[in-house]
């Protein structure tokens, strides 16, 4: 996970140089406020990344001899298939129509849109699928 | 019944019985492909939503070419060409060239590091659907009365305000592509993710291969650029419906939006180029025979583009006159270096290498020409006192077709010959791909070269008229043809797919190039549902060059304790 930190770190202290030489030398407002919020979200995650890599021994895919049975046996939870993007995503076009033609349609939007949300959630909570 | 009438089993001499698939009736088939949650699924879809934009925005530039190729309005009128050329730009970036990142991405990124899946599955075809529905609603603003959006695709303001453009295509063109973008977030979200946590045991992260190390730096520029984006999306869209005054010149508005919309537009052409740059270095090494020469300076490179491509945002506002040139100018100067570490990387890998000229490779050597002129104008733009004279013109037109088609374009048929058969389980033709990529090669230098020289004589972008004084008529006739050759050179692409689609044997291998070296070559074409069913153990950038070619690879690689041999035989098709 160091390597992972390190990236978003590298590119953290970049940014931050980077704004203040920018500042420094244009005194520009919007500029730099860009290039530092884009510094701290690179100190965001690298921060996060590197903490925890600190708490955690080195993965099997950080080490260079890793083995494939090393890896978790619980490897994780793949939906096999699922209708709610589709009816999330239709709910979001909807909203982004009625916001160029009318209000009800902005109704209807937010209406599938909750359905798919509520449908998304708790899709692995009951039926064939619970766990 | 029957079962007790059986003789017993003495004695098993049959083999297995190999599960064949029944092929799903039309409407199942449609289901699996809408309910999909499968990575590789997604991506096709992904690559083939992409295509099918970047031949109506194609149409659009013959259009366009048509438009341009005399002086005097022959084929349609100037506000139809500026809804053109607004939409050829718009279809062009972002849904096309991006959403074709992520097709890229979704298929090979997860085959590379060895994983099921993508982290997020449902996410992943969520994110299709925003691109899909957002799309189709920028593109909706054709059958609006005022038609589609005509500012450019990088909509100035106040040319873009609810004063100047009006339409409900502008706020279909502004809504769309923040709802495009969203779904352009959660996939570089899920990239990141899936990247940091789902690698193999040993790929470790200077195992991985380099395109998804492109696809790693390409999505953390997704996640700094597209939010800016869409924030100024948003915040324009309410300011034309809602009245609020956040980008009226009167309040700075102007600039603000420019610097805004290029914080976003240059990493922007990044975000292209970048994966793309990364099927260049998987092709280059396969072909050569040799494994890439200098894998981390690559990797460094990347990083160092990806880091600097946000320090130079403004060289596309030097005219503007309200820019601090000498920081962008140096900037934009010493991205020159980690691209041509790049371009060194590449000779490198093929110096001395045994090259043979597969349709894959000779994509990538076109677009190693074609980019580095795009390059090297891009040199020249990048010195204020040169851009004054030829910003906004055809050289900038030249310029950016040459970088961005070159890199885009031809990459992308590069990887699509490459992945083909990983994809289809079909080789595509060598005869008919090696016609394609030179009408395409001639068809693009044709139109595209006599612009640099349009640009220098004075004509500007955007405008689609010229007078006969002007002495643009020789070079754009030039231009026109060299763009219907281009056009016509596609055909032969798509002739290619069909045909081998019905005839072309089914490729029984895992590694039909021979010498592929990242994962997805060590499992069957295509992949089963979930990529792999055994992994070979990882012990150097190639693991599947090294389970291939095991008199080659490090010694401990060698002694393979699981040794995948029969992925090929259980493989299910795309469902």
């Amino acid at each position: 996970m160091k390597i992972e930190g390190w990236t978003f770190a590298l590119g953290f202290l970049f940014f931050w140089a980077i704004s203040g030489a920018y500042w420094y030398l244009s005194r520009d407002e919007v500029g730099t406020t860009l290039l530092v919020l884009t510094g701290a979200l690179a100190f965001l995650v690298a921060f996060y990344v590197l903490y925890t890599a600190k708490r955690v021994y080195p993965r099997p895919e950080d080490r260079s001899d890793g083995e494939i049975d090393e890896a978790d046996p619980e490897y994780g939870f793949f939906s096999p298939h699922s209708w709610w993007p589709l009816v999330v995503g239709l709910g979001a076009a909807t909203i982004a129509m009625g916001l160029v033609f009318a209000v009800w349609v902005i109704v209807l939007g937010g209406a599938v849109l909750l359905l798919g949300i509520v449908g998304w959630l708790f899709e692995y909570y009951r039926g064939e699928f619970a766990r | 019944m029957t079962l007790l009438n059986e003789p017993p089993v003495t004695s098993r001499t049959t083999e297995a019985p190999v599960y064949t698939p029944r092929r799903p009736s039309i409407g199942k088939a449609i289901v699996n492909w809408v309910t999909s949650t499968d990575h590789k699924t997604i991506g096709y879809m992904y690559i083939f939503t992409s295509m099918i934009w970047f031949f109506i925005a194609g149409l659009m530039a013959l259009v366009i070419r048509a438009e341009l190729a005399l002086p005097g309005l022959q084929v349609i009128s100037l506000e139809q060409y500026n809804q053109l050329f607004t939409m050829h730009g718009t279809i062009m970036l972002l849904l096309f060239a991006t959403p074709l990142f992520v097709g890229f991405g979704n298929v090979i990124m997860p085959l590379q590091i060895g994983s099921p899946d993508v982290a997020f599955p449902r996410l992943n075809m969520f994110g299709y659907w925003l691109f899909l529905f957002g799309g189709l609603i920028v593109g909706a603003g054709f059958l609006t009365p005022g038609g589609a959006a005509s500012f450019g695709w990088f909509a100035y303001a106040p040319l873009s305000n609810a004063v100047f453009s009006p339409s409900a295509g502008a706020d279909l063109w502004f809504i769309g592509l923040a709802v495009g973008g969203l779904g352009t977030i959660l996939s570089g979200v899920n990239f990141v993710t899936t990247i940091m946590t789902m690698r193999a045991p040993g790929m470790t992260m200077f195992r991985m291969p380099i395109f998804t190390w492109t696809i790693f730096i390409t999505s953390v520029l997704v996640l700094v650029a597209f939010p800016v984006l869409a924030a100024a999306l948003v915040v324009m869209f309410i300011d034309r419906t809602f009245g609020s005054v956040v980008f009226l010149p009167e309040n700075g508005g102007a600039i603000l939006w420019q610097h805004l919309f290029w914080f976003f537009g240059h990493p922007e052409v990044y975000i292209i180029a970048l994966p793309f740059f990364g099927i260049a270095s998987e092709i280059i090494p396969v072909f050569s025979r040799k494994p890439v020469f200098g894998y981390k300076g690559l990797i460094f490179a990347t990083m160092a583009i990806g880091a600097l491509s946000f320090a130079v945002w403004a060289h596309h506002m030097y005219v503007t006159g309200s820019v601090y040139l000498p920081f962008f100018a140096l900037m934009t100067m010493l991205i020159a270096v980690p691209t041509g570490v790049k371009f060194f990387n590449w000779i490198g890998t093929m110096w001395r290498g045994s090259i043979s000229f597969d349709t894959p490779m000779l994509w990538t050597m076109g677009f190693m020409v074609t980019f580095l002129f795009g390059g090297l104008t891009g040199i020249i733009l990048s010195a204020p006192p040169l851009d004054f004279h030829v910003s906004d013109s055809y050289f900038v037109v030249a310029h950016f077709h040459y970088v961005v088609f070159g890199t885009v374009v031809f990459l992308m048929f590069a990887g699509l010959y490459f992945w083909w058969p990983k994809m289809t389980g079909k080789m595509l033709n060598e005869r008919l791909g090696k016609i394609h990529f030179w009408l395409l090669f001639i068809g693009f230098q044709v139109t595209f070269l006599v612009q640099h020289w349009l640009g220098v004589q004075g004509m500007p972008r955007r405008y689609g008229d010229y007078l006969p004084v002007d002495g643009f008529t020789t070079l754009n006739i030039v231009s026109t043809v060299g763009a219907a050759i281009l056009g016509i050179s596609t055909l032969f692409f798509i002739w290619n797919v069909l045909t081998t689609m019905k005839n072309a044997p089914k490729v029984t291998v895992d590694d039909p190039w021979g010498w592929g070296g990242s994962l997805e070559w060590a499992t069957s074409c295509p992949p089963p549902r979930h990529n792999f069913t055994s992994l070979p153990r990882i012990r150097s950038e190639r693991p599947a060059f090294d389970l291939h070619h095991p008199e080659l690879a490090p010694p401990s690689a060698r002694s393979q304790p699981q040794i995948s041999t029969s992925a090929s035989q259980s493989g299910g098709g795309p469902s």
